[in-house]
């Protein structure tokens, strides 16, 4: 059973480190590569209500899981400064955020506007698919393969995309694994 | 025997060489990494003092016996401050998965009262063993993550 959450609900999640069972910090944002078709780390704010930008960021590599509930990372030294950083995740180009982009199938059909990413829970952020407003006006889930292209304003996605277009997260888990095994991919 | 942090709470912590009580148990310390009790807090608030597992010399059903009243010190490190304030107390808080998931809360730990052990803890009433705990903080305590 693959459990999934979108990346809104990974926001402001508490960043817990297992050595030491502290909230060091909360997740503020989730930065995304569309071209990894992944996580690339997490931007992150102080504890507390409105406490305020953390300045250090947390690069996937570090993350030990996004989980339900919480991050786990090893300990705080898993917080680097944004210098020290890998580029797309300390200094992440502008233009890279896919929220509102189209999704066209490679046939040409849309299948709506991207809301959010979705994300497997247990992982340090490999995203299965993308949350969307569908053209019919509801909230549909598609899963993600590999990319065929994005250009900032729309991406393209393999035509059986449209056959597994699910109402929610639990069938877009089931999906997955079944449009994987339909285009081959592992 | 094992003994339990829950029935623990509250037992009379008692100097050996002159009979007087001490105070009150209110906290066990473990570390996590040894899975052990390392140190006991005796009273709560700001009189609370800190006991080294060494100084106890019977960890009985009735009373603690503790070599002497100057066993008992006050906080040293800010570890021990969290310690005397609650806030590292297990029984209660909060269990994470290292994958991130909430399990529930601690509703009590199973220790040996002969070498301060740790042996299972009891997270929602399931039984998980203590070599699966990798870190208790004042947030929560973690836990390998049980196979699904």
């Amino acid at each position: 059973m693959r459990l999934l959450v979108t990346g809104s609900a990974i926001r402001g999640l508490p960043v817990v480190t297992i050595s030491g069972g502290e909230d060091v910090a909360e997740v503020r944002d989730v930065i995304y590569s569309p071209e990894a078709g992944r996580v690339v780390g997490l931007t992150l704010n102080k504890r507390g209500f409105l406490a305020g930008r953390r300045r250090e960021v947390l690069p996937a590599e570090t993350i030990r899981a996004i989980g339900r509930d919480a991050v786990m990372v090893d300990d705080e030294g898993s917080l680097i400064q944004p210098e020290d950083a890998p580029a797309d995740v300390g200094a992440p180009p502008s233009g890279r955020d896919v929220t509102g982009d189209e999704v066209l199938t490679e046939g040409g059909t849309s299948l709506g506007q991207v809301r959010d990413v979705v994300v497997l829970v247990g992982t340090n952020g490999q995203v299965v698919g993308y949350e969307i407003d569908t053209t019919s006006g509801g909230t549909g889930y598609i899963p993600l393969s590999t990319q065929l292209a994005v250009s900032g304003r729309a991406l393209v996605v393999p035509e059986a995309t449209k056959d597994f277009v699910e109402d929610d997260l639990v069938g877009l888990g089931a999906a997955v694994d079944e449009f994987r095994s339909r285009l081959g991919i592992q | 025997m094992s003994d339990r942090f829950a029935s623990a709470f509250g037992r009379r912590v008692v100097s050996r060489t002159s009979a007087e009580e001490l105070g009150k148990l209110a906290h066990l310390v473990v570390d996590t990494k040894r899975l052990r009790v390392t140190s006991l807090v005796v009273g709560k608030g700001r009189k609370a003092l800190v006991v080294d597992w060494e100084e106890v010399s019977g960890f009985g059903p009735d009373a603690v016996m503790v070599t002497g009243e100057s066993a008992l010190h006050p906080p040293r490190d800010d570890r021990e401050r969290a310690a005397a304030d609650g806030k590292l107390e297990m029984v209660d808080m909060r269990v994470l998965s290292d994958l991130g998931n909430d399990l529930g809360a601690i509703n009590d730990v199973v220790f040996d009262p002969a070498t301060g052990v740790i042996e299972t803890l009891a997270v929602d009433d399931r039984e998980v063993p203590a070599a699966s705990l990798l870190g208790v903080g004042s947030f929560a305590a973690i836990v390998r993550a049980p196979a699904e």
